[in-house]
This record gives structure tokens, sequence and C-alpha cells, in this order.
């Protein structure tokens, strides 16, 4: 099989063996506790796979997925580590629902592109501190973010407050939340996309233009990375940040926009949510998504286009764990479970496949080089050396 | 001026500082726990899911132990959670073993390999409460360890909330500090651990088994954050709650960083994060919103590592893979 | 030297590794109390070979006899216990421990509870120490120590664990003409007490002065076996090379014209605020190679860093052309068409996971000729590309391979070319022929050559005085950060500089 060949099928079947081994694991405990775990498969692919509010909630679901994973696998690939999506996506959500809700007397045409961008601005703020430590001080990002991510939560916590963003029409109901954004703010539906290319799918669904905005956003970023010369410099600085500097890389620039992006796009997680099915912003905020999306970037191997179906992957194991706790009476933290055993099946096989494909290379290039080439005799050597440096400008 | 004074009162006050004492210790054993990983050179970022199991495995065995044994735990007072901390530490140890395989053996990142041990800790824990307790957050209270309290200063009555009422797991910890200290000064394997982390090649050509090492200051971690782990939930929370760990497992890295990658400096780090930590619990007549009372310790942590770190000295080889010449 | 039966012998010993035969079929026997040099190119198989005699590798084939049995060396636990003992090229010491932790490591004395009989290892260390005539402070800590005492923790390292062979892997690559008579002093004495040495190296003249008996591999294969006194620094070329050797590059002479390079009074630090380049002030003028030549770790790495903008110059003024440079960035040093062969290629030089057309951009891809406004004009990249390779003759399968596939000396030709295109006006080459074998040091000196032709103007730094006294035309001695003699090419002598290396003579300041 010749090189090119071989390294697509090992690049496909090494998410393959990790899905299968992490399902492997998951029927050890799914027998532990009296399952037949293929009866339990079978049931979580004929509800996910059958139901047309399946598909659209599978959809549905991958959407904050994507975006997740989007900006995770943007920071790692700069090699940073942004845990901090988690936080970033609360601020985001929060400032857009006020955007939504505080800004009168625009037009849908404005007032909805400010408040996804205001999304985008409030991740990217809280993304800045610990970039700007890390840059200046060394202060190790995966701590920082995820101090960050505590500190959101009681921000919007403190935000709920009465009198700060609180909807005071909801005062004497449990319902603590911001008012509902104005309809010039909320995300349009993509229903009467899909009719228009004869796809039905059922009222309740809330699939939205969020969805779109995220897999614009991906094909984005993979030709940034591959085709511009920003992406260039982003590449060099994460395989080897001195190298870059010899170079002549601004690398504090270069981290610290990549780093913000990332924090950008970890902002407009929680729209689809806050300005599509819901409409505002509320105490039971979805969560966790951050660190979804950590495990979705992992799964794609940091590639803006390969977080699609990796997010559909998590979404649909997430919408099949409801299936199995609702019909066949199994928690869904077995899913939760299979999802982490993959993750950790998938780097370890990443990794042996980046060693085996390293290796490869190295015999590739020694065949390329035979025997020394022959020294020029004493007397050749200036006619040597003028034809090596002839081609010079 | 009183104001002043009166605030310095309230800071400073002895039920204060016990409790800041008190919660200085899951701090201080995964910091511990964290000297003795990144001393072989291997990072754990997943202390944090390491306590976890360590809280949860804690409460449940410590109920369990007290349900099933009924007499032998009326006569032998202080089994049912030395049981629970003994399943802590195993706990912790064996999720441990997890991030050695694939870190050291596979040699994957190891912050990768944290942050998804971490994932997996929670989903696990969720998933074995609700298989035992049938729901997926709490686990039923349990006792703790009959509280001990200090000879002498317990007869002053100014420091009667420091020296009284103490949990036997707080001298315990001080011991295993001092006892940290003297391994990785004065042992053959502290001398060899440290050797690793900081150039493991070198130990290699001397017939150091770099991975063996390793795995033993990763499982060491492991087996300390469990413990911390255990502690939070058999001395402090009575029983298991879904998130009691608050990032504590981070923070640890933090004090070990503070502290300069040595035991008696990750005390004093701790001890500081301890206090903010007490600090958070007490609704003190500070003018700043509750919610950010409670974050207080993840706010100094910033602070910490914005202020202290550039002049820090990992060891050398810290959070780099190793790999065999032959391979 | 005993003439008795040998007490190593390898026999037949084979070793592939992909791609590549590092030992084909290598006989060699060591007598008893000799000191045997094994010499070859750059990837010739010499440390392969020792690798295998210390237990890091095991062979494909053939055996390894001690003492007239046949043996299985697994580690070099198992090699210690029989004896041998090896000096690594590149120490194996970690800074922070002492010089007795370093040691004892791995072989602790150790009381119960595995608590550790420091007080006792010291005497040891010290005891060995005075019987060999080492002059070494157990309790000293290695980062404090000099490049030639660290040398010697390494040696008591081997002795301290019994060892009667000892195998020195290039000890004398980073040492000064004055450390290696020390060296070889320290050496002497230990075979006179009946050790057997095996000494590693590529430097023929010292070869030549110190070892009993030399072999000679090429290509991973033994070319013959000579006694040292019967044979010649040319003989030995050519059987490392299979061919007569060019000792020297072909000089070109120009007349050098105006100065490009100005350093005046510049002083660096290192990472803990302590100066690392004292006060250095010289000047390159176009079409002349300057030579900074001194023992690694006076301050070059940092002085180099500090012409091309990655390190902060803390004192003094930089000027290229005479624009002042002194707070410029890489790039703005970069842009003025000054290029950087960097002296670890690994680390400054190449982006090893990124193909070959990547690095060779690397650099120029902010250019017009390669950008259409945010984007990469990749067809534009690729015939650049092509024209390098083509032009320096690099060896790749495509130009997609990844950098990390190639040879060190097809790597280091990336680097070359690169740095030459678009005719830079300052060359800052530091090592540029570390790591290389002979074909590939002629044709980068050779570049250096013709690139001061065409009116660059060359700073050289290089450890190797041999490569100084064949290419410079001015020679700057650089020792603890310092300028400490600067001469015209002729008006000192290999020895004579080694006087200003080591610090024992210094050229009051004018």
């Amino acid at each position: 099989m010749s090189l090119p060949a071989r390294l697509l099928l090992l690049q496909v079947l090494a998410p393959l063996v990790a899905i299968l081994f992490g399902a492997v694991v998951a029927s050890g405990i799914l027998l532990a506790i009296d399952r037949d775990p293929l009866a339990v498969y079978g049931q979580m692919l004929r509800f996910t796979l059958t139901r047309a509010d399946s598909l659209a909630s599978i959809f549905f679901k991958a959407t904050p997925l994507i975006l997740a994973g989007l900006a995770a696998a943007l920071a790692f690939r700069a090699s940073l580590w942004n845990i901090g999506v988690e936080g970033q996506y609360y601020v985001g959500a929060i400032l857009a629902a006020y955007v939504g809700f505080a800004v009168r007397g625009l037009p849908g045409v404005v007032h909805l592109p400010l408040a996804v961008l205001a999304g985008a601005a409030g991740g990217a703020a809280w993304a800045f501190l610990p970039i700007a430590l890390r840059l200046r001080r060394g202060a190790h990002e995966v701590i920082t973010t995820i101090m960050m991510n505590y500190i959101a939560a009681a921000l919007v916590l403190y935000l709920l407050e009465p009198g700060l963003l609180r909807d005071p029409a909801q005062a004497g109901t449990p319902r603590v939340r911001t008012p509902e954004v104005l309809p010039g703010a909320r995300l349009p539906s993509l229903r009467p996309l899909l009719d228009l290319v004869g796809l039905q799918i059922p009222g309740y669904s809330s699939l939205n233009g969020m969805l779109v905005v995220g897999l614009l956003l991906c094909v984005l970023f993979a030709l940034v990375l591959r085709r511009t010369t920003f992406g260039f410099e982003v590449r060099a600085v994460a395989a080897n940040p001195q190298a870059a500097e010899a170079a002549g890389i601004p690398l504090g620039r270069v981290l610290f926009t990549m780093f913000l992006l990332s924090g950008a796009v970890a902002g407009l997680v929680g729209l689809s949510d806050t300005l599509g099915f819901f409409g505002y912003f509320d105490i039971d905020f979805p969560k966790g998504y951050g660190f979804l999306g950590i495990s979705v970037a992992l799964l794609a191997r940091n590639h803006p286009v390969g977080v699609i179906p990796a997010a559909l992957l998590l979404a649909f194991l997430d919408r099949g764990a409801q299936g199995v706790q609702v019909f066949a009476g199994v928690p869904r933290e077995v899913i939760t479970i299979m999802q982490g055993v993959i993750i950790l099946a998938i780097v370890v096989a990443y990794e042996l496949l980046t060693r085996y494909l390293r290796a490869l290379r190295k015999r590739e290039a020694a065949r390329a080089e035979p025997a020394r080439p022959p020294l020029p005799a004493p007397g050749e050597g200036r006619r040597a050396g003028e034809a090596a440096g002839g081609g010079t400008p | 001026m009183s104001e002043v004074l009166e605030l310095a009162g309230t800071l400073l006050s002895a039920a204060l500082l016990a409790s800041a004492i008190r919660l200085t210790v899951p701090i201080l054993l995964a910091a511990l726990g964290a000297v003795f990983t990144e001393r072989g050179g291997v990072v754990n970022i997943g202390l944090e899911g390491m306590m976890i199991m360590g809280t949860f495995w804690g409460a449940a065995t410590t109920y369990f132990t007290a349900r099933a044994l009924p007499e032998l735990v009326a006569a032998v007072p202080d089994l049912a959670p030395l049981a629970g901390m003994g399943a802590a530490v195993l706990a912790g140890a064996a999720l441990a073993l997890v991030h050695a395989v694939v870190a050291v053996t596979f040699r994957v990142d190891q912050i990768i390999s944290g942050v998804a041990l971490n994932l997996l800790a929670v989903g696990l824990a969720r998933f074995l409460n609700i298989l035992f307790f049938r729901v997926a957050t709490q686990s039923p209270g349990i006792e703790g360890f009959t509280p001990i309290s200090i000879p002498l200063l317990r007869d002053l009555p100014a420091l009667a909330p420091v020296a009284r009422n103490l949990s036997p797991v707080i001298p315990l910890a001080l011991l295993l500090v001092v006892g940290g200290h003297w391994v990785l000064v004065r042992t053959r394997f502290g001398l060899r651990l440290r050797a690793v982390g900081e150039h493991p090649l070198a130990a290699d050509t001397l017939g150091i088994d770099v991975y063996r090492m390793r795995y033993l200051g990763v499982l060491l971690s492991g087996a300390l954050a469990g413990l911390a782990g255990g502690y939070l939930a058999i001395e402090q929370g009575h029983g298991y709650l879904e998130g009691m760990t608050q990032g504590r497992g981070f923070i640890a890295l933090a004090a070990m960083i503070f502290g300069n990658w040595w035991p008696v400096g990750a005390l004093g780090a701790s001890a500081l994060f301890g206090y903010f930590d007490a600090l958070s619990l007490r609704v003190v007549a500070l003018r700043i919103p509750y919610q950010f009372i409670t974050v207080l310790p993840h706010i100094v942590t910033i602070l910490v590592l914005a202020g202290v770190v550039r002049r820090a000295q990992p060891p050398a080889a810290d959070g780099l893979p190793y790999a065999k010449e032959e391979e | 030297m005993d003439t008795g039966p040998p007490v190593i012998e390898l026999r037949r010993i084979t070793k592939r590794f992909p791609g590549v035969v590092a030992n084909d079929r290598v006989d060699l026997a060591v007598h008893a109390g000799e000191i045997h040099a094994l010499v070859g190119e750059n990837g010739a198989g010499k440390s392969t070979l020792m690798k295998i005699l210390y237990g890091l590798y095991l062979p494909d084939e053939g055996e390894v006899v001690v003492r007239g049995r046949p043996v299985r060396l697994e580690s070099p636990r198992q090699a210690l216990r029989l004896g041998i003992g090896m000096v690594h090229q590149h120490f194996m010491l970690i800074p922070r421990f002492t010089v007795t932790e370093n040691v004892i490591l791995g072989a602790e004395p150790v009381r119960r509870g595995d608590r550790l009989a420091l007080r006792e290892a010291e005497a040891a260390v010290a005891a060995i120490a005075r019987r060999y005539g080492f002059a070494i402070d157990p309790r000293a800590l290695v980062a404090d120590l000099s490049v030639g005492e660290q040398q010697r923790v390494e040696i008591i390292k081997v002795l301290y664990r019994g060892a009667e062979v000892l195998i020195l892997d290039e000890p004398t690559a980073v040492l000064a003409p004055q450390e290696v008579e020390d060296l070889f002093e320290n050496l002497r004495r230990l075979r006179a007490q009946g050790k057997t040495i095996i000494f590693i190296s590529h430097r023929l003249e010292e070869v030549l002065a110190i070892a009993d008996r030399v072999t000679v591999l090429r290509r991973g294969a033994v070319v013959g076996t000579v006694r040292a006194a019967e044979t010649t620094r040319a003989q030995l070329a050519e059987m490392m090379v299979g061919r007569p050797v060019l000792l020297a590059v072909e000089r070109r002479e120009t007349a050098p014209g105006p100065v490009r390079l100005h350093a005046e009074g510049l002083w660096a630090l290192d990472g803990r605020g302590l100066p690392r380049v004292r006060d250095v002030t010289f000047e390159v003028r176009a079409g002349e190679i300057y030579a900074l030549a001194g023992v690694e770790g006076n301050g070059q790495s940092e002085l180099v860093e500090a012409l091309v903008g990655l390190r902060p110059i803390a004192r003094g003024r930089l000027r290229i052309d005479g624009r002042d440079v002194t707070h410029a960035g890489p790039r703005a040093i970069r842009l003025l068409g000054v290029a950087h062969i960097p002296e670890d290629r690994h680390r400054r030089g190449l982006v090893l996971p990124m193909e070959v057309r990547e690095n060779l951009v690397l650099g120029h891809h902010t250019r017009p000729e390669f950008t259409r406004g945010p984007l990469l004009r990749q067809a534009a990249v690729d015939r650049f590309a092509a024209d390098r390779v083509r032009a320096y003759d690099v060896r790749v399968p495509s130009l997609a391979t990844p950098a990390l596939a190639l040879s060190g000396g097809n790597q280091q030709k990336v680097v070359v070319a690169r740095e030459f295109a678009f005719d830079p006006q300052v060359l800052v080459a530091a090592q540029p022929t570390r790591g290389l074998d002979i074909g590939a040091t002629e044709f980068v000196q050779q570049q250096l050559m013709e690139a001061k032709a065409r009116g660059m103007a060359v700073l050289l730094v290089s450890v190797s005085l041999d490569e100084v006294f064949s290419l410079a035309d001015r020679i700057g001695v650089l020792f603890h950060g310092e300028v400490v003699g600067e001469f015209r090419r002729g008006e000192v002598t290999p020895q004579e500089l080694g006087l200003y290396m080591t610090g024992a003579k210094r050229q009051v300041p004018a």
C-alpha cells in the first residue's frame, strides 16, 4: 500500500479503535450492572438515528460543542492551554443577553450581530487576564484559566442579583434570570432554510442560525491556519517557539492574538441557548460545555474542520445517553464515562500514530540519500563550490 | 481606627485561624503530592480528579463500613473513617496509575492526560453515586474521626479553638510534610526521584529505572490527593457532595509552585490559601459581595501566580516525556 | 602496555537502525593498559559501537568478549559490573546536585531506612580525586564548576564504580588546549595505574598525541588499526574518508570593505541577571571573516543572541551599517540584511515538524514575493524551495518532507540555503559545522568562503581552532565574556591562542 494511502487509513482507524475501546469499557460497566450491552447499544442507535427529532436534537446539541471545540482547538494549535472556555462562555452569554435586552431601538439586522459580537467580546475579555499573565509573568495558563472559570461562575451569580441584570418581572417566582432579549436580537430558526431543501424537522426543534455560524467559523479558521502568513506563524510558534523567534516572528503578539481569538469563539458557545432556544440567561444555564469542548478538540486532533464530526459524535453520544436513560433505565453517566475513556484512548492512539509516522518519514528520507555523494578531488573543490554558490541570487 | 482594629481582630481571630488550619489540610496534602510527582518530572493536572475520587470513595467506604459492621465499629472507634481514608488513598492512587500509564509509558502530553482524567473522574463519581446511593450528587451523612486536642495549649482559653477539636489528620499532614522533606533530601529514593526530574537521561545511563521512579512519584501524588479528598469528605463535609473539591486540586498546584517545589514551601503556600478559604466561609464584614468571597482563594491563586512565578525554578525536566534511546 | 590477550574484544558487531547500518561487522580488540583511539567522521558508527560496549544498545549480530568471556551487555549497570565505564561527550551531570551526589547516583551508599550515607560518600570521592590527582571539591555544586572540572567529575563517576576500562566519547570537544593537556596528563596517570582507555575522537592531532593505537571506522565498518607512532594525520584522514582529503578550505582573498557590524561595549546578562557578555567591542567589515574563538561557555551563545536581537543588550551599542539596532528585535535586524546560522539548528534553526519548504521560507514568509495580502502564495513558495534545494544539493524525497526526517548535514544545508537567500549583508554563523561529517563540513566552510568573496561581512563563532585558523581573516578570543585578544591572520599560533582562550594571557586594552 502506498504511503499516503496507509497514512489516511491509519488516521481514520485510530479514532475508530479508540471508540471501540470506549465501547468495550462501557460494556464492562453495563454487564456489571446487569444489562446486556448489545441490547443497550441497539436501543441507543435506534433512538438516535431513526427519529427525526433525534437528528435535529443532535445538531442542536452539537452547535455549542462545535464552537467550544473550535475555541479549545484554536488555543491548542498555538500550544496554549485554554481550559477557561467554560468561564469565557458564561461571560459571553450574559453580556450578549444584556445587549439583547437592554439596547433598544435597533433594527434586527443590527441588533443581532451586535449581540453576537458582545458575546465574542465577553469571551475574549475573560481570556485576556490569563494570557497577559502568561506572557508577562510566565504564569501557567492552565491554572489561571481554571481559576477564572470559578470566578466567572461567581460573577454571573452576582450579576443576576436584583437591581442588576435580574428580570424584575420574575420576582416572586423561583426563576432567576435576565429579561428576555428583544425579538431583534434572537437567532433565526433554521427551519425555513431546511424546509427549502426539503428536510422536515419537528416544530419544537430549536435548531438555529448559530450552527451555520459555527460551521463557517470552522472552515474559516482551517483556511487561516493553512493559507495565511498568520497561520504559518502560529504553526511555527506552536512547534518551536525559539526557532520562530529567531526567524523574526513576534512570539508574544501571535500567542496573544490566538488566545483572544480562542476566547472570542468561546464567548459564542452559549449564544445558541441565550439568543436562540431560551432567549435569556438564567441561573440554571447549561454548564459543562467548556470541558466537553476540550474533549471535542482532543478528538479532532485540534483540526478546526475535524471539530465538526467530533462534536457530532459527542452530541450523538449525549442524545443516546438520554435515550438509554429514559427507555432502558441505564444511568446516562455510563455514557459520560465512555466519553472519558474514548478521550484517553484516542490521545494514546494519536501519540502512537504520530510516532509511527515519524519513523516512516525518517526511513523514507534516509532512502532518498543513497551512498554519500562523491566529494570533489582537490582540484575540483573550487568548481563544486561555485556550482553550489552559483544558484544563489 | 477602631474599625481597622476590629477588622484586624476579625481577620486574626482564633476561630478563623482554627478554620484556616482545617482548610489548609486538603490543599497541603494535594500540594505535597504535586511536589513528589513534579520532582520526578511528571506534571499531574489530574490531581483534582484524584481528589474527587478520594472524596467519593472515602465517604462511601466509611458509610458502608459503618452499616455493614456495626458491632466491630462500636468496638473499634474510628474504624469506619479509617477504612474510608484507606479507600480514598487507594482510589486516588488508582486514577494516578492511569495517568502514569498514559503519560509515562505512552508519553502522551501530560496536560492532556490530566485534563482527560479530570473529566473521567467527574463522570465516574456521578455514576458510582447513582449506583450506590441512587442520587447523582451526594451521599448520606457519615461520622469522622474522634477529635483530638493538643495537650498543653488546650488549657489556654484564647487558643481553645485552635488547640481543641482537631482532626487527627492534621498532625498527620504536618508529619507528612516533614517526612516528605526528609525523604526528598536524605534518602536514596529522594535523590533518584529528583535526578529523574532534573536529567532523566543521566539517571538512565547510571542504571536508574526512569519509568519506575516516575510511576512511583505519580502514584504517590495520587495517593496524597486521594487522602486530601478523603479528609475533605470524612472530616469536613461529613459526606460526599458533588463539586466539594472546588478546584483545590488546581490551587494545590499553585501552592507547589509558590513553595518552589519543596514540601515546606508548599506548607507555607497552602496555609495562605487555607486562610483565604476560611475567610470565604465566614460572613465577614467586608464590603465585597458574597459571591466573590467564595472565590477568594481562586483570586488569591491568580495573584500569587502573577506575582511569584518568575523566580520559580521547577525541576529541569518537568513536564517532558522521557523516551529511552532504543525505541 | 600489555601484549597478552585483549581485555575487550568486539567480534563482527553489526547494528542496524531504520534506513542505516550503523555498525557493519566490526572487529575491535583493546589490550589492558593501553590508550586506544577510535576515529571516524560523524555517522561512522563510533558512538554506536561504544554504546553497545556500554550496554545502552544490544548488537543485532556479533558478540562482545570481556576478559576472554563472551557477555551480553543489557544495561550500563551490567557493563559497570564488568568494569566498563563511559564518560559521555555531553556530560550526564545534574547541575543542581553536588559533585558527590552526581558521583554516587545509582550506586549510593545507604544506611538503614534508605538513608544516604553522605559523609562516607564525600570521603570516598575525595579519596579517588587524591589518588588520581584530580583537583575537585566533593561538596561543590556542579553548576558552579568549569567544563574541565565537570569532565573530571564524569571520570570520577566511573572510577567510583570500579571501572577498569574507561570509554571517553569526544572528551576534548569542549576543552581549550591547556585543558586538553591536563586531561591527557590525567589519562597517562590512569594508564600508569593499569586502567585501559578507549578514546573516541575526530581530532586527529590529539589522537596522535595521546593514543597508543588507533582504529579507523568508516560508514560503520573498520578500515584498519594502526599504531599511533607509525601513522600520520593525513593517512588517518584518508582512511576516515576513503580518499585523500583537503584538510583546509581553499582561501579566497578579498579587500575588506566598509564596516558592516559594529559592537561597542556590549554587555548582556543571563537568566539570573549575571553578566555573560562583558564590554565586548569589535567590528566586522564587508568581505572579511572575523572569527571569535573561545572555549564553549565563555559567552559565545549570549553574544550571538544579543547580536541578532534575541537577547537584550544591557549596556553598549550595536550598529549594523551604521544604524543603531541596540534595542531592535530579531525581525528588524533581519530586515536590515542580517542572516543568522544558529549554533543549535534543532532549537533555533529549524521547526523540525514542519516541511522542508516551510522551513526554507521561515523568516522570509512576510516578503511580498510570498504573500498576497494576508495569504501565503503557495506556488511561489514551492518554486523558491525547489530552487534552493537544487542549488544547495539538499537530499530530500520531496519538498513536503518534514525537516526532522533529514540527516544533520542536510538540515544544516536547509538552514544555510535559507539564510543565504535574498542577499544578506551580514552573516552571523555560530558553530556552523557542529555535528556535521567531513563532507558537510567542507560544504559549509566553502559557503562561508563564498559569502566573504561576495562581499558579506561574516562573523564566525567557533570552538574549533582548525576552523578558525583555516577560515579567518581576523581572530578575536572570547574568555569569560570578554574579548581578551584580537589578531590578524598569521599573527598568532594555535598554542598562543590557547593561552588567551584559558585566560592565561590577555592583550592590554588599547
